[in-house]
Order: structure tokens, then sequence, then C-alpha cells
């Protein structure tokens, strides 16, 4: 009971899960137009949430690394950059976003984009944390690491916090959707989605409680998804 | 032209004669409103584009003499001084031109006759601009301190519409004269400007700040070491279904939106007790499951993974906790920074969203600077020495 399942199976089964919720979405939708929210907005979580997680990883990937291993100066713009965007309370900057695009894909992008920085400071604070603690188990040569030896050691052993990041894409996109919704800032041209359920007064409350039902079943997968072979 | 009124006079009608007969009638005839309003003329008597330019061009050739700043300064003072119905009419006739003069004479408001003096200017300065500005002769102090202040921010947002800008002004005002620069300088002269209703926004940062601040370091302090105590009992339970339970709990809590819980809570009796609560277990379960993530490969203590994420974590959670702070704030009605940011960006008052939000900026960068000094620092590393 005890073994930790292996990689493909937790794969299949969160496929299968995510499958399921589709599924059952799909029949629930055409009984109330609350659900029909409820099942277009799972349809904007999961798109959005693949979009956003894919955006910050290419951003975040070899922006972290260059900031932890690379000239100096990157270190410095990336954290002038965080600095900069995290200096605002997450909700007023998606709302601005929001409020300054009218395309839903250039919305999701541009909070891929900040999603990538703040992971990129994540994955640039453990390479520095994994070499401070183990400098000597990349071999060094010239005072440089070979850039193999980076990727298959330190990079691999420093994307654990990404991973956790990772996993609450939708849950962060949809905190934040209903934060937006919550504090009157969403534009009027918003698709519905799960934010709007979660953050405004519904005739019923169902749709809403599956909305937070499912956001929280998709993190648990994903964070199950993303849990490394050798964890107890 | 109509706004911009006497001001603009002594550019404009200098250069009437230089205009095409069609096209010094259409600008003589644009300037009646004007006319009317210095109590010049009436608008029938300017109906026609013929009699427009005639009036104006007599007008300037009797009256160019009074736009003068010397003059034009000592009929405000006089105003200032006395009450008399001719040097009121005579700053009428000068219209906007009289604006800075008469914002200059409003003085300091520490006494009755001061309250008169305002009074008597506030009256002109609302017929010349047609804003409604009253400050009746039983107005108190402070309601005439009011009326100057409102007075004096009108000038400093529109000033420059009337006045002309040369040399070094001109070239200093591409920077100046915006909204930012204008803002800025309010900062400079040791303020935020003012709202939209008309209070400092200043006070409205120190009204907000403790509600804020409380939630922010109560429910922050509460959060944290209850995510480690949170981890570290999930790590030291030997069922593995308490494990599970636990690791389920912490990811739907940190992952069910805020929004959700704060809309649950919202009652008339909620108040800043369920806001901390509500802030303190959404850091606690957030900070749990990356300190369970942080501690799961390797055979270190939550406690010190606790200290060696604070930097990434300080770094990535408070402008997600404020925005959680933002909305109990709004939703339980709490007079705090976050509630008078979102208000105030929802109703584009310029003032106060600076105001709140450059408080919040600083509170944010503060708690990423105090996580960065918990970082533990290998002082032997030849990495760390080197960064």
């Amino acid at each position: 009971m005890n073994e930790p399942l292996s990689a493909k199976r937790r794969l299949g089964l969160a496929a299968s899960g995510a499958t399921l919720l589709v599924l059952g979405a799909s029949l629930l939708a055409p009984l109330s137009p609350g659900l029909q929210v409820y099942a277009r907005g799972l349809a904007f979580a999961v798109l959005a949430g693949l979009s956003i997680t894919a955006v910050a990883f290419l951003v975040a990937l070899p922006l972290g690394a260059l900031a932890a291993s690379g000239p100096r100066v990157f270190d410095w713009a990336l954290r002038f950059a965080c600095d900069l965007v995290g200096s605002l309370p997450t909700v007023f900057v998606a709302a601005v976003f929001w409020a300054s695009t009218s395309s839903v894909f250039r919305f999701v992008c541009a909070l891929g984009a900040l999603r990538g920085l703040e992971q990129a400071w994540l994955l640039r604070c453990e390479i520095v944390r994994l070499e401070a603690e183990d400098p000597e188990s990349v071999p060094r040569g010239l005072g440089r690491t070979p850039l193999v030896a980076f990727l298959r050691r330190r990079m691999s052993a420093a994307l654990g916090p990404l991973f956790v990041s990772a996993s609450f894409s939708v849950a962060w996109l949809t905190a934040l959707d209903a934060a937006v919704s919550q504090a009157g800032l969403r534009p009027p041209s918003a698709p519905p989605t799960w934010g709007l359920l979660l953050g405004t007064p519904q005739p019923g409350p169902l749709p809403a409680l599956l909305a937070a039902g499912s956001v929280a079943w998709l993190t648990v997968a994903l964070h199950a998804l993303f849990r490394p072979p050798n964890a107890g | 032209m109509v706004r911009l009124g006497g001001a603009a006079l002594p550019y404009v009608l200098p250069a009437l004669d230089s205009l095409d007969p069609r096209s010094r009638e259409r600008v003589a005839l644009a300037l009646t409103p004007i006319a009317v309003r210095m109590e010049v003329a009436r608008a029938d008597e300017l109906s026609d584009g013929a009699q427009a330019v005639l009036f104006w061009t007599r007008f300037w050739q009797d009256r160019a003499i009074d736009f003068r700043a010397a003059s034009v300064r000592h009929l405000a003072s006089r105003l200032a001084e006395r009450s008399i119905a001719l040097r009121r009419e005579d700053l009428i006739h000068v219209d906007t031109f009289a604006l800075q003069a008469l914002i200059d004479a409003l003085g300091r408001v520490d006494t009755p006759s001061d309250v008169a003096r305002v009074g008597r200017l506030s009256a002109v300065l609302a017929h010349i601009t047609e804003l409604s500005m009253p400050c009746p002769p039983d107005a108190s102090v402070a309601d005439a301190r009011r009326v100057v202040d409102t007075w004096r921010d009108f000038w400093e947002l529109h000033g420059s519409e009337y006045s002309a800008l040369d040399g070094p002004r001109r070239l200093a005002a591409t920077f100046v004269e915006t909204q930012y620069g204008k803002w800025l300088a309010a900062v400079l002269h040791g303020g935020l400007g003012r709202t939209q209703r008309g209070e400092h926004a200043s006070d409205l940062v120190a009204q907000g700040l403790a509600t804020t601040s409380f939630l922010l370091f109560v429910g922050l302090g509460g959060g944290f070491p209850l995510g480690v105590a949170w981890t570290r009992f999930e790590q030291r339970s030997h069922k593995f279904i308490t494990r599970v339970g636990s690791a389920i709990a912490g990811s739907a809590l940190a992952a069910i939106p805020c929004a959700t819980f704060v809309r649950l809570f919202a009652s008339p009796r909620a108040g800043l007790l369920s806001a901390v609560c509500l802030v303190t277990i959404t850091t606690a379960a957030w900070v749990s499951r990356h300190l369970a993530r942080s501690t799961m490969s390797q055979s270190v203590s939550p406690i010190a993974a606790a200290f060696s994420v604070s930097a990434p974590l300080g770094a990535t959670y408070p402008p997600f906790v404020l925005s959680a702070i933002v909305l109990v704030e709004l939703v339980f009605r709490l007079p705090g920074l976050g509630r008078t940011a979102a208000l105030s960006l929802a109703a584009g008052d310029v003032n106060a969203w600076m105001a709140a939000s450059l408080a919040l900026a600083s509170a944010s960068l503060l708690l990423r600077h105090a996580a960065d000094l918990l970082r533990p620092r290998a002082a032997h590393s030849p990495i760390v020495s080197e960064r």
C-alpha cells in the first residue's frame, strides 16, 4: 500500500480523471445556465492552465538557469523584474493585463510570463541553494560548470519547487480570476470562467461547488503527478 | 477656446487681423460665450459675424491695458481686502486671465475675516471657471480651508492651461505637466495629492495602513509557523492514510480560491478575526505544500527547510497574499489599503490608487527583503562568495 505509483500510472490516472471531469461537465452542461458556465470554465481552466504552465516554463528555465549560473547581470535583472512585478498584489496586475488586452490568449500568455518570472526566481534560488550545500558535486573546469553536467545534475535536482508551482497553475489562475471578479475589475467582454462562478453571487450553489471541487481535484492530481518517484 | 477664456485673448485678439475675413468672423463668433461670461456683451448682440469682429476689435483697443499681470494682481489683492462690486466686475472682465492672481490671493485661512475673503474670491473664481464651489459668509474656518484646497488643486491640475510656458519652463513641462509629473511633484512636496472626494491621499494611507499591516503580519506570522508545523506533522505521521489525507487537505486548501472561502464566511458578523483566520490558513496551506516538496527528497527538518525556502517563498508569495488581503478587506468591508486600492482603481481615482498601491508595494518589497535576510548563507561556499 505504501509503494508509490510509477510515473506512467500516475499520468494515466491523471489523464483518465481529467477525461472523466470533462465528460461529466459536458453531460451536466445542458441542465442549467450555471452548469453551462461550469463546463465552459473547465475548458478554459484546462487550456489556460496548460498554456500558462508552458509559457512559464519557457520563461523560467533559461532565465532561472542564467540568473543562478550565468553572468551576474542576469541575476540582477531577474531580481529587478521580480521586484517590479511582485510589488503589487497579483489581482491588480491581472486586472491591468485583462483590461489592456482584448484577446484572452494574450491575457493568458501575459499571466504565463508573470508566472514564469516567479518560477525563474524559484529556480534560481534552488540552484544557488544546491550549489551552496554541495559545491563539489559537479565538476568545475576553469570556473565553469559543463552544460551537460549542469542540465543533468543541477537542473534536474532544482526543478522540485518549479513542479510544485506548476501544479498550482490552474488554482492560481482560478484564484486570480475569482479575485478580479470579486473586486469588480473583470472586463465585461471576458469569457465565462470558474472565477466568475466563485467570485460573484450565483443563483444556485451547485456550479460554484463543482468549480471549487474541480480546482482542488485538478491541483491534487497535478501535485501527485509531479511527485518525484523517490518520495515516500 | 471658451474654456481657455480671457487667458487666451492676449494671443487670439492681436492675431485676428492676420486672418482672412471668413476665418476672422468664425473665430470672433467662437469667442461669444467668453464675452457673455465676462459680462461685456449679450449673446444676441454678437450673433452676426461682422458685428462680432467689430466688437472684439474695439474691445481689444479699449481693454488691452487691463490684460497685464501687475494690474490684475493689484485688483485681486484689493478685492481680497474689501468687497467692492466694481473690483469684482473688473476681475470678471479679464476672465481666466485673473485666475492665478485670484488663487494666490486666497492665502491662509485662520480667522473669520479670512473666511469672508475666501468667500469673495471664491465667488469670482466660480463665475470665471463655471465650477460650483460655494463658500457662504457663515462657513466655518475648516469649510473655507477645504474650499481653498480645492481651488489650489484645480490650479495645480489645470494651471498650465492658463499660463504661457516659455524657455526652460516649456522644456520642463514635457515631464512636469504630465499626470505622473504632477503626482510626483505632490509626493515631493510631502503629500500624495488629493482624492476625488477631496481627502488627502496620505490620510487615506494612514487610515488603511493599520488594518492591512495587521492582516499581513499576523496572517503571515501565524501562517508560516503553522505551515511548518503542518509539514512536520505530515512527515512524522506513521500512517500512510494520515499522510495522504494531510497532503490532499493541504493541496485543496491551497488550491481552492480564497474568494470561495471569503464568500462562504461573508456575513455582517464577519470581521477582522475571520479575515486574519482566512489569510493565516491560506498561507499555512501554501507554505506546507512548498515545504512538503522541499523536504520530501531530502533528510532535512521542515524548520531548516523553512529557512532555506524563505527567500523564494518570500519573493513569490507576498503579491499573492496581498491579493487575498484585498479580497477579505473588500468583502468584509475592512478599512484597509487593499479595499482602498480596489475601489479607487474601479472608480478611476488616480491619486487614491497611487497612494494605496505605493503603500502596498512598499509592504511587498519589505517582506521580500525580510524573507531574503532569513535565508541561511554558507559562509565558506565558493558559490556564495562569488555572488
